[in-house]
């Protein structure tokens, strides 16, 4: 069975059903290391805007670990005690404006670190969004068929945005974290070197018990984005398909589970939070305490007169700043793992071997005559399991060909493999002559128009709709091109006609005004070889007689390959191909086909059953 | 607030919430008055024992706070986690609820950002208004009034103070909020550019569009780019200009500090406790227009689930108090149909049709003819604008929807499979279906020998809606779906055509042998696949045309004949 082309748009954007599976892959990467290389690579494109954050965050801590300093001078000036029994105002002033200027340039580089910031992770996710989708759109076919749509949106958005806040939040914090801890470590160290050893035994409490409380944590976070991910398949595949539950009154029963999802979301969430909630004041408590410790020692040792209260207040102030980005660093650490996982997934995107294109031959669009030929074609989309075997075809130029077969006998595939959509395992396919494998892919595609029973409509008017076939066509060329398909009616009698914006892949028309939009997309295109696969299944035979009447004009000096299943559609073929288990059972005219009394007789027979014509 | 209500069930939560952030918040104002106690009159008045014992008060009093801390949080989360989960299962019973008119209107991409998204955005606004906003006020508000109790006037410096901040904060929100609709606009425009391009990767690549493709996303990126780095450069300038207001008011405390130890007023260790209080206040500032933010997406959030509740579903459950006098039977009164935003054209124009018990018909008719609404009013998808449907002698609006729809099975045109396995796919026709009558209502509608053959057979799980599956094997599962169902009237909504000739024939074979006495309803585009049928019903610009044996249309039906010519002539190029 050949993997179906993907069967129309994904409705929601980013497809929140499998935004669950982003959430729990986004816990752990597989080879992290590798991926920060590469991260980092990207973010090292901005080099200078790095550096210059670099520079910005080493200013801004040793700005940040000069204010305790000058301010404990400040407080020392203002201090009244045996020995000194007045205010200082000149000294307070003196340092006041020297606090003043410090200040001022605190805010000054802080803007500028924010600016700088934004600006990295900004330039850098515009990058990677970019690289991604240049990427996306040179994925072979098979790419598509075989991945998940909803999870490719996710790595677009989500994993691309979590990388964006990391950057902007979790640089900055990790870089002045580190900073600050080794800066305040050294002041400390140069006031008190008692009173350091003092204050780090609660910073590794600090570390001890967040280090705990984190992997408690986790387990109630990753089940909660897992509930959190069947609640959004939940509602997104009952609202989608909203008709059968209704049809089914599968309302209540689908409201039912839905409650239970929710209830138990609601439990998991309660826990998380509890858990994420105490992490504060336990930390509080930490710090408090080891407050009270410095006092004490150091009341004491005030007291001996080995210290002042400046230095006290100086101490306190640098032992906050100490334990601050311990905990800080402890809280980007789950970030920067998600971060890391959505790394990942994108890359593994950009890693992945994107369409082959060795094509060098001499082939040009308006020099194709629209020859076809296969050769003992093998191809099959599971290895070992072969679609088509040895399959022989001739198509001369100008021919109309229709091609019939049951369900799943491999109709569809020869499209694919004459767009190279699929690559073929072996045999030969050549396009006038020359094999398909020397033709540049793109003039290859250019000379080819398909149209698919799956309809692709984009965003945007009527008109843009079918001039994606041809960019500078004038709009009668795109009437006339309407006209031929019969949808000039339906598109005159839309609101704003050929201005009519689509909505949601077109999902303000039928499925077969749709089919018709495409037609007319394929006609405007003016091929040499034109494919319709299934092209015509919605819409009803009385006008698919009319396009029909109009595409023998078109088809004329056109090579045309046509996959139908209704008889009507096919029976005036040049020649007609019935494919059966892999390999071409009969061909020939209708009258001759109907003569032989074969497979194809005896599918005639099926759909005009009691039928005297 | 019309959403107030789903906070009621946890009102005690609501209370006991901001009342144990009281305690905390007491106990964080309470600190830096400890800590300055134990500088002040324990380090310099060198009283040891103050500081041992003050600091076992101190931390006996950030115990308790932390465990208020915690109560704070789990009463916290219990409120707001109820709330959600009640909130989320109301819309979505409402969602529930309505018609297709409606869910149509809404899409569904935006309902469902409303029933996760949107819901998570209140609830973290209950948590953070029950826990942030309460103790960021508590925290603002004490701690001006710990500053004024230490000495007046520090007072002077907040009346200065306070307001530049406020002003400041209010003017660059201003310039902020709407930049966010912008960037959501942009990340939307992006987010659908990347998922055309994945979900129609044919086209575009058989078009030869890639470069086409990366350009128009590329220009997409780029607006994103510009307007998040606006918002950002924004929101950049906020810190350093409140830092710049904190610290000269810093600045000032020491100053004014100076002047009142001078004064012989007021202690060094106080000066250190207005420092801290200070910057508590003006602290407290940038939390409250943090959340004042929180609160104008929140509202937005809140805006697109009230949207959602307010919708009165307009099918409802009839009154129900009624006996079936038929049984099979469908009528169509003079029904005519629109729908909404179509512009006043009319899909259904005055149409009458009378569908006996047991009746084999067909409604054939032109792409856009008004086939598919027609019978979409059978079940009450839809209603008519004008004009009564009765199904089994009674207008459907009497019946309760579920009992209305229990009679009626249907196939759509487009198979909606739902994650589980084959089997339970099937058994959504009937939830106590025996495994032997999943499997023979799978033999009629020809699915068994591709489920069979699947690697565990009716267990397998149909994952992404069936994206594994071709579409004449989404059909056939939806077929058997509906057969198994046994209902009085079946209605096949051009509901084969990804099949084959010779699977079609069989599949119509089996439903003939099997559906005895079961009224059936068939909309299909080929004359073979309908021409047995008892009747035939002609569409033609939603108006019914003719109704009759397909002999009879042929002789006096023109539309039908050429319909019929149409396709049993060779096509078209002939003529």
């Amino acid at each position: 069975m050949p993997p179906m082309p993907p069967m129309g748009p994904q409705k929601g954007q980013g497809g929140p059903g499998s935004r669950a599976a982003n959430r729990v892959n986004g816990e752990k990467a597989k080879d992290a290391k590798q991926t920060l290389k590469k991260l980092i690579a990207y973010i090292g494109r901005n080099k200078y805007l790095f550096f210059s954050l670099l520079g910005v965050m080493l200013i801004i801590t040793l700005l940040n670990l000069a204010v305790p300093s000058i301010q404990q001078v400040a407080i020392d000036y203002i201090t009244i005690d045996d020995e000194k029994l007045s205010v200082d105002f000149d000294n307070l002033i003196k340092t006041l404006v020297v606090l003043g200027v410090v200040y001022i340039l605190l805010s000054v580089f802080t803007y500028l670190q924010g600016i700088f910031s934004a600006r990295l992770s900004q330039y850098t996710v515009k990058t990677m969004r970019h690289d991604m989708f240049e990427k996306l759109v040179r994925l072979p076919i098979k790419y598509f068929d075989t991945h998940n749509h909803g999870d490719l949106m996710s790595r677009m958005s989500n994993d691309v945005e979590n990388i964006s806040t990391t950057i902007s939040q979790s640089i900055g914090s990790l870089i002045s974290g580190v900073l600050t801890v080794v800066g305040s470590f050294l002041i400390m160290l140069f006031y008190s070197p008692l009173l350091t050893l003092i204050s780090l035994s609660t910073i590794f409490l600090t570390i001890f018990v967040s280090g705990l409380m984190t992997k408690f944590m986790r387990k109630y976070f990753v089940k909660q984005q897992v509930i959190l991910g069947e609640i959004d398949g939940q509602v997104e595949e009952t609202v989608t398909g909203y008709r059968t539950v209704a049809a089914y009154s599968k309302e209540k029963d689908s409201i039912e589970k839905f409650n239970q999802m929710s209830d138990e979301l609601r439990h998991c969430g309660i826990m998380a939070q509890i858990c994420g909630g105490a992490m504060g004041p336990l930390m509080n408590c930490i710090s408090n305490f080891g407050f009270v410790l410095i006092a004490a020692f150091g009341g004491w040792m005030t007291i001996k007169g080995s210290i002042t209260i400046g230095t006290i207040q100086a101490f306190i102030l640098y032992s906050k700043q100490f334990s601050r980005p311990i905990n800080e660093i402890a809280n980007q650490y789950a970030n920067i793992q998600t971060a890391i996982a959505g790394a990942e997934r994108i890359f593994e995107v950009m890693d992945s071997e994107p369409e082959k294109d060795n094509g060098t031959a001499d082939f040009h669009l308006e020099n194709v005559k629209g020859d076809i030929s296969f050769r003992n074609v093998d191809f099959g989309y599971i290895d070992g399991e072969l679609v088509l075997k040895g399959l022989n075809l001739d198509v001369k130029n100008g021919q109309k060909i229709a091609i019939v077969g049951a369900t799943g006998s491999g109709k569809t595939t020869i499209v694919n493999l004459l767009t190279r959509f699929y690559d073929i395992n072996g045999g030969e396919i050549t396009v006038d002559g020359v094999n398909l494998y020397d033709i540049p892919k793109d003039e290859l595609r250019k000379s080819i128009a398909i149209v698919l029973q799956d309809t692709v409509l984009f965003l945007g008017t009527v008109e843009d709709n079918i001039k994606y076939g041809r960019e500078d066509a004038e709009l009668d060329e795109v009437k006339r091109a309407a006209a031929h398909a019969n949808a000039d009616e339906f598109i005159e009698r839309l609101p704003q006609g050929y201005s009519t914006i689509l909505t949601e892949g077109g999902s303000n028309l039928s499925q077969g005004q749709r089919q018709l939009l495409s037609i007319a997309r394929a006609v405007l295109a003016d091929p040499k070889i034109l494919i319709l696969d299934e092209a015509t299944s919605s819409v009803d035979t009385r006008t698919e007689m009319h396009i029909q009447s109009a595409m023998v004009s078109l088809m004329k000096n056109r090579t045309s390959l046509i996959i139908a299943h209704r008889l009507s559609t096919i029976r005036d073929a040049d020649k007609i191909v019935v494919i059966d288990n892999g390999v071409v059972a009969e061909q020939g005219s209708h009258e001759e086909l109907i003569a032989k009394k074969g497979c194809y007789y005896n599918l005639y027979q099926t759909q005009f059953a009691g039928h005297k014509t | 607030m019309k959403l107030a209500k789903y906070i009621k069930p946890y009102l005690i939560f609501t209370i006991l919430t901001p009342l144990s952030m009281v305690g905390e918040v007491m106990v964080d104002l309470w600190q830096p008055k400890l800590m300055s106690q134990i500088v002040d009159d324990g380090v310099l008045g060198n009283n040891m024992d103050l500081i041992i014992s003050t600091g076992i008060k101190m931390m006996l009093l950030v115990i308790l706070g932390g465990t208020c801390g915690v109560l704070a949080t789990t009463f916290g989360s219990n409120a707001s986690q109820g709330f959600a989960r009640d909130l989320r299962c109301d819309v979505y019973k409402k969602v529930m609820s309505l018609s297709f008119e409606q869910t149509d209107k809404f899409t569904t991409g935006s309902l469902v950002t409303r029933l996760t998204t949107n819901i998570t955005a209140l609830q973290q606004l209950v948590e953070f208004g029950l826990k942030g906003f309460v103790r960021d006020i508590l925290l603002f508000v004490g701690g001006i009034v710990m500053m004024l109790s230490l000495n007046i006037r520090f007072g002077v410096i907040l009346v200065i103070a306070l307001p530049i901040e406020i002003l400041l904060v209010v003017l660059i929100m201003k310039k902020v909020n709407p930049l966010y609709t912008i960037v959501a606009q942009r990340l939307d425009k992006v987010n659908s550019v990347t998922q055309e391009n994945v979900s129609g990767s044919r086209v575009v690549k058989a078009y030869v569009k890639e470069d086409f493709e990366a350009n128009r996303f590329n220009n997409a990126n780029v607006d994103l780019m510009e307007s998040n780095l606006r918002v950002q450069t924004l929101l950049a300038i906020i810190q350093p200009l409140l830092m710049i207001v904190m610290n000269v008011s810093v600045i000032a405390v020491i100053w004014i500090g100076g002047l009142q130890v001078e004064a012989k007023e007021m202690q060094v260790g106080q000066v250190m406790a207005a420092i801290t209080y200070l910057t508590q206040v003006l602290n407290g500032i940038m939390m409250i227009s943090m959340m004042f933010q929180t609160v104008s997406r929140a509202s937005a959030s809140a805006k697109r689930i009230i949207e959602v509740m307010d919708t009165e579903p307009v099918v409802n459950d009839g009154k129900s108090d009624f006996n079936c006098t038929e049984k099979g039977t469908v009528s169509l009164r003079n029904v005519s149909f629109t729908y909404k935003g179509s512009g006043g054209r009319p899909v259904l124009n005055e149409i009458s049709l009378d569908i006996k018990s047991g009746e084999n018909i067909a409604i054939l008719g032109a792409t856009g003819s008004g086939k598919s609404s027609l019978i979409n009013l059978i079940p009450r998808f839809y209603d008519p604008n004008s004009g009564e449907v009765y199904v089994d002698g009674v207008n459907v609006k009497e019946y309760k929807l579920e009992d209305l729809r229990s009679r009626i099975g249907i196939v759509l045109q487009k198979s909606e499979l739902f994650s589980g396995s084959a089997a339970d796919n099937i058994r959504w026709g009937k939830k106590d279906a025996s495994d032997e009558e999943v499997v023979s209502a799978s033999e009629i509608a020809q699915a068994d020998e591709f489920v069979s053959s699947m690697p565990d057979g009716y267990n397998s799980i149909i994952a992404e809606k069936g994206a594994s599956l071709s579409g004449g094997q989404k059909q056939r599962l939806s077929v058997a779906r509906a057969v198994i169902k046994n209902p009085e009237i079946i209605i096949f909504d051009d509901s084969t055509s990804a099949l084959d000739l010779g699977t079609e024939a069989r599949l119509r074979q089996g439903l003939r042998e099997n559906l005895k006495g079961a009224t059936v309803i068939t909309i299909a585009q080929r004359i073979a696949s309908v021409k047995d049928c008892d009747r035939i019903a002609v569409l033609d610009h939603g108006r019914l045309v003719d109704c009759d044996t397909h002999e009879n249309l042929l002789k006096n039906s023109e539309v039908y004949r050429d319909i019929y010519s149409s396709q049993m002539k060779a096509s078209g190029g002939d003529e």
